[in-house]
């Protein structure tokens, strides 16, 4: 990349004292909500039609188009703005909230006008303490400043802002996990239809929207739609936070137009700046566990919402970058992110509940040395109707988990097919049976019998 | 019969317990209602308000949070087994919670791990016999670019590694963080007078 | 009405129902556990798939979608091509009863489901026939969860109908789900039992041998059982029953459906007020008094001493002085019979619908529920026939009065002779009636257990329960509704029908619907019977 890009989001982060609202005005902010409030819902939402703005939190769905679908005959909305954020290796909400919550704020507002929202919803996880504190200040500042609840900046439109706490479940942020959850329910999600634009949180037309999509209002308001969609490629219009870690020298949030290639990112001086301990790169998980791994060799994928697919994976996700080095054991990968997902799953449809252990079970008996080829085998079937065949859950986490483990297993097979060729004879069997004894009389498979 | 049954007809609550919830904390769990559409909207508001005042969720307090919502106690134990941040056994005065996704286990996230039980001499999900310290992991902090992340109280450690354990243990504001902070999911301090939570 | 195609076929079904309740309705045996017609949708066990033609997004063309839906959620739509008959769907089928048995404990030979199970049912049908997991199962344990009921989380495949019927049904919703994943268990808050009066239902329910009723527990294997219809005799609601029976007992009652009395439903007083039946207190000889004391009598001279007894005493003491009692328990044949056989022998003899036992107020579930929108109802009054035995009446005409007359006319001395019916489970004779029985001259009594009023009886006849005749029964609404014969009564008494067919002069086997068709001559009401409605025979 040539030029270093002027930030948009993150344009107040790193500045003294940029959480006070002080700050955030004498940097020009709040002046897009005043325009918003003169332009009204309708021109709103047509500029952020035309922006393409579509979501960040890992769907990608257009918000414009989303908000279009509450019934216009609505007495009450609900915004609410889902800043769980518990996908592993993701943590741009969180820099978006430290570094800039009145930001944030002037998204919320944006949107609650366009969406004639009375009430948002900020469904916060409980492990950012300090992002808690840090939104509840500068919510408690806009109040004052007559920025939040009655009639705001002396026009006719009111919204309160309440921030909701989590209590530690991924499923959370899925939106109607969400819903269930701000209702004080547990957190399983809701079967669709209805959706919640029509019947969401108490019942009433909701919108749900990602942290950084609702950042991006304030800015999309102020320079136009134009500016915005200049800004990346065409389809996927506007700045991206990407969270790089893992393996490199400099992990960290930054800020780029979306549509950069993943090996810039990585090596690029202004990024991440290349692998750490002169180590090379293995593997590379590009937006989020569901979305699928990369080989070192798929390297120029670009980072927008189409070119993915062209590379087996599901798609952009969360564009939170994990980089693993080439002495990485793959069975370790593969190990934690099968336990993330059975930790998580809500345990409402049967393959999701049973078939996230069952993987564990079968990664857990891999990364200890006791696996037999048609492992891989299974664990294809498993994901196969987990969730490859679509409409198979409620929500899309079985789904992720499958594609997953999917993904590893079939793009790094050559490395678990190897770690097998390598295991002691007879450990797997000795392991299983020590595990289960009521497989005593239990054909174990062709590497028994030579070893045998 | 040869099977092993739990009695869950049985309850442990002794029938002339002390409430648990003083008035101050049922008046602040009340004033979450008005937050929201309904009582029940109110629940995990509640449930951290009372984990906070009084350690964790015991059966007792359940029911008594049951109690000031209107709602029946199964749905309240519904809720707080759902969640992985509430306990119903009693925890230490600090919660060390491990990270361990993929980028904190990539930097040796599980050597810290395992040194922390060493030091403490516990495992997962148990308490040090001071009452101090309780250990648990979480699927990931949100901290990843400060990898391996262990969250101690209210405050992220980062950069943690094994040998960094005892220098940590040792510092008696390990949980303190240094923002100003909001009580507005604070557990109540039994000498509080009933008041309700900041609106905002 | 709308038209859909099932697997090529042309079904009509209703407006505003599910593709999963249409298929079922006409034949298709579409697996399912988490859905059931009286509650809510969750669309959880994902066994109920299809897949269903939608126009492509580009073309425009139709073409079965890729995805698969849930045709439990899916409202039926004119027009709407389906199918379940694809191997897309065998394979989710087949794999999802893997992922339903992977962690179950594959006990059947000591399961009281077995038999009557839906993971064997469905495993036979297209599931594999074996798991591929070699890792231990995760166990779950077993828990006391009332004083009826007994969970066995073990074999609980998560499809929340009990939860459900707590929160919309009975309203009492003790039974919630705790821990997330794989580690979900059913369970009750400690110390909050599942104790309702529909807590029964539960087990109905469960498609699985998760949830144990206590009283059946290990009793019989249910393929070892037969099935009688029947009609719960406990209170007026009339709720259409199953009597599961074998070898001359009864080990388990089961609501049957009908969405006019009790839709799936039945109490627990119902559910389990039938042990009475096997008493080994109960009257079953018919005796005769002989100077002090009753002595038994053939069965084969029941007619002759009836009738002369009767007749004596008729004589005796004039028609008027006589009353018979016919109880609110008994059948609406036998009460017609009775009633017959009494009016051809005293015509001016007092026709006294027996006591009717109230207890309380109707109850209405959902606990809490206006009466109007009440999902279930428990009637106060506590026998099964008294607008059966009303009717009856009306239809034999002559004196009435009711059963405090009786009494009391009975206690001033201004009746000499008496049948007094009984028939209820429990002990209801009552001080001031048998002071009462005292003043008469002659009587008989025909009941369950020995009594006060046996004592004082110059002919006791032993009634046999409900589950040992056939007869009908009227509800609180008026409906009539028949109910079918179980088991044999004990010892060899003969049945209330069959000694009172005889009484009455007619000749040959009784059979309610016999005595029916001699009832409609006088009351047309009587040939209507309403039936039990008709669902498919795998819905639930």
């Amino acid at each position: 990349m040539g030029e270093p890009f002027e930030p948009v989001l993150l344009r107040n982060a790193g500045v003294a004292d940029s959480r006070s609202i002080h700050t955030y005005r004498a940097r020009g902010g709040y002046k897009a909500l005043r325009k918003a409030l003169e332009m009204g819902p309708e021109a709103i939402i047509a500029e952020v039609r035309e922006a393409n703005l579509r979501g960040r939190g890992g769907a990608g769905f257009p918000a414009g188009v989303k908000w279009g679908f509450l019934p216009p005959d609505r007495k009450v909305t609900y915004l609410c703005v889902n800043a769980d954020e518990a996908e592993p290796c993701t943590f741009n909400n969180r820099v978006l909230i430290e570094q800039d919550p009145h930001q944030l704020i002037e998204g919320m507002l944006i949107a609650g006008l366009a969406t004639r929202t009375t009430t948002a919803y900020v469904y916060l996880r409980v492990e950012y303490h300090e992002p808690f504190h840090i939104l509840q200040k500068a919510v408690d500042e806009a109040y004052a400043a007559g920025l939040l609840g009655r009639n705001i900046l002396g026009s006719d439109f009111s919204m309160e802002c309440i921030i909701h706490r989590g209590a530690g479940a991924y499923v959370c942020g899925e939106e109607t996990g969400l819903i269930e959850s701000i209702e004080g329910k547990r957190g399983w999600p809701r079967i669709k239809p209805p959706f919640p634009a029509i019947s969401g949180l108490f019942g009433k037309p909701t919108v749900v929207n990602n942290v950084e999509t609702l950042c991006c209002l304030p800015h999309i308001i102020e320079r136009g739609a134009e500016w915005f969609g200049s800004i990346g490629t065409p389809g996927s219009a506007g700045p991206k936070l990407y969270c790089v870690s893992g393996h490199v020298k400099r992990p960290g949030c930054y800020e780029a137009p979306l549509g950069l290639a993943v090996r810039e990112l990585i090596e690029d001086e202004q990024f991440a700046q290349g692998m750490r301990d002169g180590r090379r790169i293995k593997a590379v998980n590009p937006g989020g566990f569901s979305v699928g791994w990369l080989t070192a060799d798929e390297l120029d994928m670009k980072m927008d919402f189409d070119d993915p697919r062209d590379y087996g994976l599901l798609g952009l996700g969360t564009a939170a970058i994990v980089v693993m080095d080439d002495q990485t054991d793959m069975r370790e990968v593969l190990l934690n992110v099968t336990r993330f997902f059975a930790h998580e799953s809500c345990g409402q449809c049967t393959q999701c509940r049973e078939g996230t252990e069952w993987m564990y079970k079968v990664a857990s008996r891999l990364a200890a040395g006791a696996g037999r080829s048609e492992d891989l085998d299974l664990l294809a079937e498993i994901t196969q109707t987990m969730g490859m065949m679509p409409g198979l859950s409620i929500c899309g986490l079985s789904d992720g988990a499958a594609y997953a483990v999917r993904s590893i297993a079939t793009k790094f097979r050559a490395e678990f097919k190897e770690h097998i060729r390598r295991q002691t004879p007879g450990r797997a069997e000795q392991v299983m049976r020590q595990t289960n004894p009521a497989l005593y009389d239990r054909a174990m498979g062709r590497q028994t019998q030579s070893a045998g | 019969m040869a099977w092993k049954t739990i009695d869950r007809t049985q309850s442990a609550i002794p029938p002339d317990a002390a409430p648990l919830l003083s008035d101050a904390v049922k008046q602040k769990i009340r004033s979450f209602v008005e937050r929201y559409e309904t009582a029940r909207a109110a629940m995990l508001p509640a449930l951290h308000v009372v984990q906070d005042t009084l350690g964790h969720l015991s059966p007792q307090a359940q029911k008594e949070i049951a109690e000031v919502l209107g709602l029946h106690p199964s749905e309240v134990f519904d809720a707080v087994g759902f969640y992985s941040h509430f306990w119903t056994k009693p925890r230490g005065r600090k919660v060390i919670v491990v990270c361990r996704s993929l980028s904190c286990s990539l930097l040796g996230g599980e050597q810290v791990l395992e040194a922390f039980k060493e030091h403490l001499g516990i495992d997962e999900h148990q308490t040090t016999a001071d009452g101090e310290y309780s250990l648990m992991t979480e699927e990931c902090l949100g901290q990843c670019e400060d990898a391996p992340c262990v969250l101690i109280g209210e405050k992220k450690h980062c950069h943690v590694r094994p040998e960094d354990v005892p220098r940590i243990l040792a510092d008696p504001n390990n949980d303190k963080v240094d923002v100003a902070r909001s009580d507005l999911y604070d557990g109540v301090t039994p000498d509080a007078q009933p008041g309700g939570a900041r609106e905002g | 009405m709308a038209t859909i195609t099932i697997d090529g076929q042309e079904v009509e079904c209703r407006d505003g129902v599910t593709v999963l309740r249409a298929a079922l309705e006409a034949g298709w045996d579409v697996p399912h556990y988490c859905y059931h017609p009286g509650m809510s949708v969750v669309a959880s066990c994902r066994l109920c798939l299809m897949e269903m033609m939608m126009p492509n997004p580009q073309t425009g063309e139709m073409g079965w979608a890729p995805k698969l839906f849930p045709s439990c959620q899916t409202p039926v739509r004119n027009g709407m091509v389906v199918r379940f008959d694809s191997p897309k769907v065998h394979a989710a089928r087949e794999q999802a009863m893997e992922y339903f048995l992977l962690n179950h404990p594959l006990d059947c030979p000591v399961c009281d489901q077995a038999g009557e199970c839906w993971l064997q049912d469905y495993s036979l049908r297209f599931g594999r026939g074996y798991g591929r997991m070699l890792e231990a199962k995760h166990v779950n344990p077993k828990k006391n969860i009332g004083p009826r009921t007994l969970l066995y989380q073990d074999r609980c495949v998560l499809c929340s109908r009990c939860v459900r019927f707590c929160a919309e049904i009975s309203g009492t919703r003790e039974l919630c789900i705790v821990n997330r994943g794989h580690r979900c268990e059913i369970d009750v808050f400690e110390g909050i039992a599942l104790d309702n009066k529909l807590q029964g239902n539960v087990v109905d329910i469960c498609p699985v041998g998760a949830l144990l009723d206590k009283d059946f527990l290990m009793q019989q294997r249910v393929w070892e059982l037969q099935s009688a219809k029947s009609i719960c005799p406990v209170c007026s609601a009339g709720c259409n029953i199953r009597i599961d029976h074998n070898r001359g007992r009864v080990w388990r009652l089961k609501p049957r459906y009908n969405d006019r009395v009790n839709d799936w439903w039945m109490c627990d007083d119902g559910r389990f007020g039938y042990k009475f039946i096997h008493d080994p207190r109960r009257l079953t000889r018919p005796q005769a008094r002989r100077g002090n004391r009753l002595e038994p009598i053939a069965w084969r001279d029941v007619p002759e001493v009836v009738r002369f007894r009767l007749m004596q005493a008729v004589q005796q003491h004039s028609g008027q002085r006589t009353a018979v009692v016919l109880s609110p328990m008994m059948s609406c044949e036998e009460a017609w019979l009775l009633a017959t056989l009494i009016r051809k022998a005293a015509p001016e003899a007092h026709l006294v619908l027996g006591h009717v036992p109230l207890t309380g107020d109707d109850e209405h579930f959902p606990v809490g529920c206006e009466p109007g929108n009440a999902k279930f109802t428990i009637r106060a009054e506590k026998c099964p026939n008294r607008r059966g035995v009303e009717r009856v009446l009306k239809a034999a005409g002559g004196p009435t009065m009711d059963f405090q007359q009786f009494v009391s006319q009975a206690t001033a001395g201004e009746l000499s002779a008496a049948w007094v019916v009984g028939g209820y489970s429990n002990d209801w004779v009552t001080d001031e009636l048998a002071a009462a029985a005292e003043k008469l001259t002659w009587l008989a009594v025909q009941d369950f257990f020995p009594s006060k009023l046996c004592e004082k009886a110059d002919l006791v006849l032993p009634a046999c329960s409900w589950a040992e005749r056939e007869g009908s029964f009227v509800n609180h609404a008026g409906l009539l509704q028949a109910f079918d014969r179980a088991v044999q009564p004990p010892d060899g008494a003969q049945i209330d029908g069959q000694y009172l067919f005889e009484l009455a002069g007619l000749v040959g086997v009784y059979s309610g619907g016999r005595v029916r068709e001699m009832m409609a001559s006088q009351d047309a009401g009587f040939a209507e019977v309403v039936e039990a409605t008709p669902e498919p025979a795998f819905a639930h």
